[in-house]
């Protein structure tokens, strides 16, 4: 069907499938390779995820095995909690990634070709709305299945907790489409932090019914369970119907802003650059709130800098929150019988708790831009911006001094043994930490090497392990039963390391420096120590 | 110039090559920057004039050739390098949870000044940012950002200014004032070093032009 325009003349009506169809052949079209081409190409990270998920698998019988041991009522009712606790972080986790994205997105090219057109919008974004449902639904339904298994539950308990928390996902997404189509943010803020609150509480509630202090009805997850997927089920049916209905009042830009965030988060995250993906997720969030209150600062020379990392802390107050919480985990672990693994497990928490107390050091370190700017070596610019979460690991680790301590677990630890194992803990942290932070990306200007998918730096491969690697570098030796005091040494020296900014690429550059100039002064010996007038001024280009 | 000659040489660069794999950006390039004078690279797009700066300044570093501030060999990492030397170029980067004025303050107290209230007031007024300065700069305009960098440097002591195309995005006006601003900073005795491709901007501050990528 046609219309008549008087300038353009016929004019025919936008047919979105046709659109969809003519985008998904352009894709297609300009594919080089089949899925079981990449699939077959890439056999080592098959193989990889084969290995990693026989990992699992022997992580999870183990953990039944040793949920067979955990036979106090509460450290069954312990266990029984754990699995919510996690739905109620991964349903906060949705929320924030479906504000963040949109949730239903489209690209800056959609934005700016086809939001223009005169095309039924929701017809273009019917299909990335269930998509996200689904989407929501399977990752948490998956990561929660897997939570439940790790504490030993039961298959049936797994399946229950795997389906509620995949119906409270799908459920809070199609809430915070149908917010999105209002244009509103408030109402996923306020369940934000409600969702935030109850993962916060439950842990707390864990720590507290495995050292017997409130006793818990060993039942009450899977009761749980029914309440989270059913208020899950209504908010999908409901919200998810009226969303779709209101599908085409979306604003573009609200489409296209989380297009545009997804779109920089792949790039980061093909390039296996976690620090980066933190970036611009920290920019995105800085260009929302736009403005603060100016502070004057404290002090002078590296004093202001350690002063302005101070008066951060009392602008995020939230991280300071989570922070505070991260000390719960300690407990929580001992508490369920995993002792062997709490100084890992924590350094881990840990270092996740102090990446947004490091935005100094993280900026100072990916560009030398700012950090020339002030009047310091670079290792002194480092040491200051490493003092702030120093302090807060020191106090993270006279907090969870108790729990190594056995005050929550079934078996209690002389004063040195528990004291050495928190301050390992709170060292991996803090090195994991700085590592994760100020690692440089891996840089393609160098040689490469050949792998099944392809060239790739040597860097890249050890993207993934950033700040990991200093915890287990920290902690393997309390792992192997060895005495404290070898952690507390390797410790000192990653710290040192760290600290000094070192990485192979500066130490390759320091000794080429040193290379240039032994022969420079060699030819200036040569020469009878004449180095030329040097005062006019001769610029050449290279004539080929 | 009589009197510019009996001042100190700040900065002094001898042989300066830079290449790129096998591609020789810049050869046997010589540079004296005395107080109080003010230096313009010149030349088309890719000569080498950002080069040459980020040699200047350590965030390159030269095949062969010495760089010479204050009658110490460059070192990016000295301490005594970086208090005298203030630099833009291309790689500034900015804390995203600060606010402009807060960028200024830090800076200006990490120099030692103990309380840079007015000289950082007065940065803020003159690259009329007064109104931006609680924003975070993520907000900013290009333009804005451009204003912002230039007032980290404007802020702090220093005795040479690098500034790689100060002119860019900024509007006819800010032209104008950066061009009376680094006649101020000449007349108090800086060196200044500056690539740029603003003919009204060189001859404000009565920079000497030194072409760079000319075939000799």
């Amino acid at each position: 069907m046609t219309t008549l325009d008087d300038r353009y003349g016929p004019v025919g009506v936008a047919d979105e499938r046709a659109i969809k169809r003519l985008m998904g052949d352009w894709r297609n079209g300009r594919a080089d390779r089949n899925f079981w081409a990449a699939l077959s190409d890439s056999y080592v990270m098959v193989f990889s995820i084969a290995v990693l998920g026989a990992m699992i698998g022997s992580a999870i019988f183990d953990a039944q095995q040793q949920a067979a041991g955990c036979t106090t009522v509460g450290c069954s009712a312990a266990r029984g909690l754990l699995p919510w606790a996690a739905a109620a972080a991964l349903l906060t986790l949705t929320l924030v990634a479906g504000r963040m994205f949109g949730p239903v997105l489209a690209s800056a090219a959609e934005g700016f070709w086809l939001m223009d057109s005169p095309m039924d919008r929701r017809r273009l974004l019917a299909g990335r709305f269930v998509l996200a449902l689904v989407l929501a639904g399977v990752l948490v339904g998956a990561v929660s299945a897997l939570v439940a298994a790790l504490t030993g539950s039961s298959l049936s308990h797994v399946l229950i907790w795997a389906v509620s928390a995949a119906l409270g996902a799908s459920g809070l997404t199609a809430l915070a489409a149908l917010e999105q189509t209002f244009d509103r943010r408030v109402i996923i803020n306020v369940l934000e932090w409600v969702m935030g609150a109850a993962a916060a509480a439950t842990l707390a509630l864990l720590v507290a019914s495995a050292a017997e202090w409130i006793a818990i009805d060993p039942d009450i997850d899977a009761q749980l369970a029914f309440i989270v997927g059913g208020v899950g089920l209504v908010l999908l049916v409901v919200a998810g119907v009226a969303a779709f209905t209101r599908l085409r009042e979306i604003r573009r830009q609200r489409l296209t802003s989380g297009g545009s965030l997804l779109s920089g988060l792949q790039g980061a995250a093909f390039a296996l650059e976690f620090a980066l993906i933190r970036d611009i997720l920290v920019e995105e969030k800085s260009r929302q709130k736009g403005h603060v209150n100016p502070t004057r600062g404290v002090g002078s020379g590296t004093t202001a800098l350690i002063m302005r990392d101070v008066q951060r802390l009392l602008r995020n107050p939230l991280s300071l929150v989570v922070f505070a919480g991260s000390v719960v985990v300690p407990y929580a672990v001992q508490a369920l019988g995993l002792q062997a693994l709490n100084v890992a497990i924590s350094g881990i928490v840990l270092m996740a708790a102090l990446i947004p107390f490091m935005n100094s050091l993280r900026v100072l370190s990916r560009t030398k831009g700012l950090e020339r700017m002030f009047p310091f070596s670079p290792t002194t610019v480092r040491q200051a911006t490493m003092v702030v979460p120093a302090v807060l690991a020191l106090l993270w680790v006279f907090g969870a001094f108790p729990a190594f301590a056995g005050v929550t677990g079934e078996v209690r630890v002389d004063f040195v043994t528990a004291a050495s194992a928190a301050l390992v803990a709170g060292l991996a942290g803090f090195l994991g930490a700085v590592r994760w932070v100020s690692a440089k990306p891996a840089s393609y200007s160098g040689p490469l090497v050949a792998t099944g998918t392809g060239a790739m730096p040597p860097g890249l491969m050890f993207s993934m392990i950033r700040g990991f690697d200093m915890i287990a570098l920290t902690t393997f030796p309390l792992l192997f039963g060895l005495p404290a005091w070898i952690s507390l040494v390797i410790g000192a020296i990653a710290f040192m390391f760290l600290s000094s900014g070192m990485s192979q690429e500066s130490l390759m550059e320091q000794s080429a420096e040193q290379r240039r100039l032994l022969e420079e002064e060699k030819a200036k010996t040569k020469s009878g120590g004449t180095s030329g007038s040097g005062q006019k001024i001769k610029v050449q280009r290279k004539t080929r | 110039m009589a009197h510019v000659a009996k001042r100190d040489v700040v900065l002094k660069v001898e042989g300066l090559k830079k290449s790129y794999g096998p591609v020789t950006i810049v050869e046997n390039f010589n540079l004296s920057v005395r107080e109080g004078e003010a230096v313009a690279l010149v030349g088309r797009n890719g000569a080498g004039k950002s080069t040459i700066l980020r040699c200047l300044v350590g965030a390159d570093r030269p095949d062969e050739g010495t760089v010479l501030i204050g009658g110490n060999r460059m070192t990016e990492t000295n301490p005594a390098v970086r208090r005298d030397l203030a630099t833009v170029i291309d790689d500034l980067d900015f804390f995203p949870d600060l606010a402009v004025v807060e960028h200024l303050d830090l800076l200006a107290r990490a120099h030692g000044l103990e309380d840079p209230d007015d000289i950082v007031d007065d940065v803020l007024e003159q690259v009329q940012l007064v109104q931006q300065a609680g924003q975070l700069p993520s907000t900013l305009s290009s333009g804005q950002r451009r204003r912002l960098a230039l007032a980290t440097a404007f802020v702090r002591p220093r005795r040479l200014l690098v500034l790689d195309e100060p002119e860019q995005r900024l509007d006819v006006q800010g032209v104008e004032w950066l061009g009376r601003k680094l006649r101020e900073d000449l007349d108090e005795g800086l060196a200044i070093v500056l690539a740029s491709h603003e003919p009204s901007l060189i001859a404000a501050v009565g920079a000497r032009e030194v072409h760079v990528g000319e075939q000799q």
